[in-house]
């Protein structure tokens, strides 16, 4: 019924419309923490989409995507300390973390599984140290501070309340940019390369171009996701490129769902709420709870959070066949029973 | 500003009412009390990497304060300037050592924490210093010599605790000018604020004295694994000094045998971080003609303070309310003084907001805090340097570190 329903176009239409009303009336009821959150989610759900994007759907591992991240990140901050429009800024934060990107890709993805995966643990490996060095850039080991998200003073609003606003309206249109390059003619050459390259290339589908073309629109979307980093941080350092954030976001990306435009925005709420839930539990062994959740995430719904809906529906049908096949089981035995009746006639 | 009579009438009776409300608004002053504090409780802060590879010292950050708080809620608490007494409750998150953790952090516990305290980390606190401004939230004594953090215009709602590594770096480097003789230096710095820190005091200390020549100057990065290599080329410049600004536990006890395993046997400067008699005496620290490095507190660890009433004290308080029994760390000993230095503040507190906290953590000194070395002393009030401005250069003497007067 659920699903005749969301057939109907107007039914569709006001869904999203609703959705877009509550995602901007929020942030004015919810409290200051809450808006934080929600606008630190949607930083890293941009990361992983990212991720998604040549992981996921393209079959290339990439253990580099933080890189990509911090990169955005420092281009955000190096312009914004220069005062340079920060439409601009937004635009470079992008444009370079791409570039950067498909020069790397243009000879890792040549290569094949473990291979790719080693070339792009290189990149955060090269990338802190790069940046501690680079200081006139980077502010060193010490960071860079650079705030340009206080709200303007014609809008009225608290810090939290722009700052959500400023990272969610981007966040809205990547993931219509992104859900609309997975889907279509992209998308399914996308995982024809992924499933097998010799159909393919026999369908006239260069794998190579279209693993180049998901490897650099994924560093693009890390380089989005850094310039959101830093509007909801103000803040960077080489810590944020640290390797063992990249295995972070491949984590976030297993849990919310490989392969899904859903499941990347459950993953980045993943990465953001599990280690305030674990600290909330104790702060000494955040790691050991965060390693139990995941084991029992991987282990009730392996094919991430997104998974949730179908294997509930599953577990309804199952339950609703095994309670038809007892009322059937009984209507039978009365059946048989008045054949009897009628055969003794 | 011109004004007719009518309007300027107006004026002057909202001017009037205005006034009138402020001097009633006055009369009836009370002190509202700020996040984190009741008549007979207090709450603090600390966000550390509790877990990860810095987690070591990052729990002695936590647990050298609960032992401190431990015992004195147990006596009964500590009597405020007010007049009320209050126990003192720690709380603490991880932060991984990861900034986007730290701000976040901050953000879940700045309503129910009345002060931050004892956090470790430079880029982890960096991360939350502008948030902390603007929400006027203290985060002050915490473990970084990072010199930001102890300038009142740059960071009005901040104090570091331990020395500034510019300030260990020219301790030892005024020791070695001034010590006649001709001297090769050879500096091996971690790749970041730290190693360039206590690089910078000591080029400064020694700039201009005739008698010091750097021979070699060489980095690493803190995630290496081993400095073998830049051991062996800064052993080729012949140099009878080594400088080596490490903060990496296992990079100095590899370094200390592998020197000697290739014959250089130089001077050594340590940071306090890394110079624990834990460390250079197993590694066999004693076959170098000197061992240096820079202390405030004593060393639990020493058999010299074995029988020392202070470390005594400290032991069994660490032991009793924060589980601890092994002092690795000298982090613990310091956060104890952290948290002997805030019941001073607590103290003078007239009122239980942050105002009048950050107002008092400003007047400390000359305060001999437990575990301090004889003659050196907290001061909170020199602007540009941290809690702790005064060291001691030392030499280990194969047990533990004594005194060094000259090198």
């Amino acid at each position: 019924m659920f699903t005749t329903l969301l057939s109907n176009r107007w039914i569709r239409i006001s869904l999203w419309v609703a959705l877009a009303v509550v995602l901007i009336l929020a942030p004015l009821s919810l409290p200051e923490k809450t808006n934080q959150t929600i606008t630190q989610i949607a930083v890293f759900a941009v990361a992983v989409l990212g991720l998604n994007i040549v992981m996921g759907y393209n079959g290339q591992i990439n253990l580099g995507q933080i890189f990509f991240v911090g990169l955005g990140a420092y281009v955000a901050a190096w312009g914004v300390t220069q005062e340079w429009n920060i439409v601009l800024v937004f635009i470079l934060s992008f444009l370079v973390p791409g570039i950067a990107g498909l020069i790397v890709s243009l000879a890792a993805s040549r290569l094949k599984g473990l291979a790719i995966a080693m070339v792009t643990i290189m990149l955060p490996l090269v990338g802190v140290p790069l940046s501690k060095r680079l200081e006139e850039f980077t502010g060193g080991s010490q960071g860079i501070y650079a705030g340009f998200t206080t709200p303007p003073d014609w809008s009225g609003l608290a810090r939290d309340q722009w700052q959500y606003y400023v990272v969610i309206s981007i966040t809205v249109v990547v993931f219509i940019l992104g859900a609309n390059f997975v889907r279509g003619k992209f998308g399914r050459a996308l995982e024809i390369v992924r499933d097998n390259e010799s159909v393919a290339s026999s369908m006239g589908i260069s794998p190579y171009r279209y693993k180049v073309l998901s490897f650099t629109v994924a560093s693009m979307f890390g380089g989005v996701s850094g310039f959101l980093y830093l509007a909801a941080i103000s803040y960077t350092s080489p810590e944020t490129m640290s390797f063992v954030h990249s295995i972070g976001l491949i984590v976030a990306m297993v849990v919310g769902g490989a392969a899904s435009i859903v499941g990347s925005l459950l993953g980045g709420a993943y990465y953001v709420l599990i280690p305030q839930i674990t600290n909330a539990i104790n702060p000494n062994l955040t790691a050991v709870f965060q390693g139990i959740i995941l084991l029992l995430v991987l282990f009730l719904l392996p094919g991430g959070l997104v998974t949730l809906p179908a294997a509930i529906r599953r577990l309804v049908q199952k339950m609703k066949k095994s309670e038809m096949s007892e009322t059937h089981s009984t209507q039978d035995s009365t059946k048989s029973v008045t054949k009897d009746s009628s055969l003794k006639k | 500003m011109k004004f007719n009579k009518k309007s300027r009438g107006v004026v002057s009776a909202v001017a009037l009412a205005s006034a009138a409300a402020l001097v009633l608004a006055g009369c009836a002053r009370t002190v509202e009390p700020s996040p984190g504090i009741t008549d007979t409780e207090i709450t603090l802060g600390v966000i550390s990497p509790l877990t990860g590879p810095t987690a070591g010292p990052g729990n002695c950050t936590v647990d050298g304060l609960k032992a401190y708080f431990g015992a004195a809620n147990a006596a009964g608490g500590i009597e405020f300037g007010d007049g009320k007494t209050r126990t003192v409750n720690v709380e603490a998150a991880d932060d991984v050592y990861d900034p986007q953790k730290a701000l976040s952090n901050f953000q879940s516990m700045k309503d129910s924490v009345f002060a931050f305290t004892s956090g470790l980390g430079t880029a982890t606190n960096r991360a939350w210093r502008e948030a902390a401004i603007e929400d006027s939230v203290p985060q002050v004594l915490i473990m970084t010599g990072d010199p930001i953090f102890s300038n009142i215009e740059e960071s009005p709602q901040q104090l570091g605790f331990v020395p500034l590594y510019q300030t260990e770096g020219s301790a030892f480097g005024e020791l070695l000018a001034a010590s006649g003789s001709d001297h090769k230096v050879a500096i091996l710095s971690q790749n970041d604020d730290f190693g360039k820190g206590y690089v910078e005091g000591f080029k400064s200390a020694v700039e201009g004295a005739s008698n010091i020549e750097i021979v070699g100057e060489l980095t690493y990065e803190a995630t290496d694994t081993s400095i073998d290599a830049q051991l062996t080329e800064l052993a080729g410049t012949g140099a009878d000094v080594f400088f080596n600004a490490n903060s990496q536990v296992p990079l100095v006890s590899n370094a200390l045998l592998k020197a000697q395993e290739i014959g250089w046997l130089p001077s050594w400067f340590l940071p306090s971080n890394t110079s624990s008699p834990a460390i250079v005496g197993p590694n066999n620290g004693a076959a170098y003609p000197g061992v240096y490095s820079t202390v405030f507190s004593k060393s639990p660890a020493s058999p010299a303070y074995a029988e020392d009433e202070d470390v005594k004290t400290f032991l069994a308080n660490m032991e009793e309310y924060s589980g601890v029994t092994e002092i690795a760390f000298p982090h613990c000993v310091w956060s104890y003084q952290v948290a002997a230095t805030l019941e001073q503040v607590f103290q003078k507190m007239k009122e239980p907001t942050r105002e009048n906290f950050m107002i008092e953590l400003r007047t400390i000194a000359d305060f001999e805090a437990p575990l301090m070395l004889p003659g050196k002393t907290i001061n909170t009030t020199i602007d540009g340097q941290s809690a702790i401005s005064d060291v001691q250069v030392v030499k280990f003497n194969g047990a533990g570190y004594s005194p060094a007067e000259e090198f």
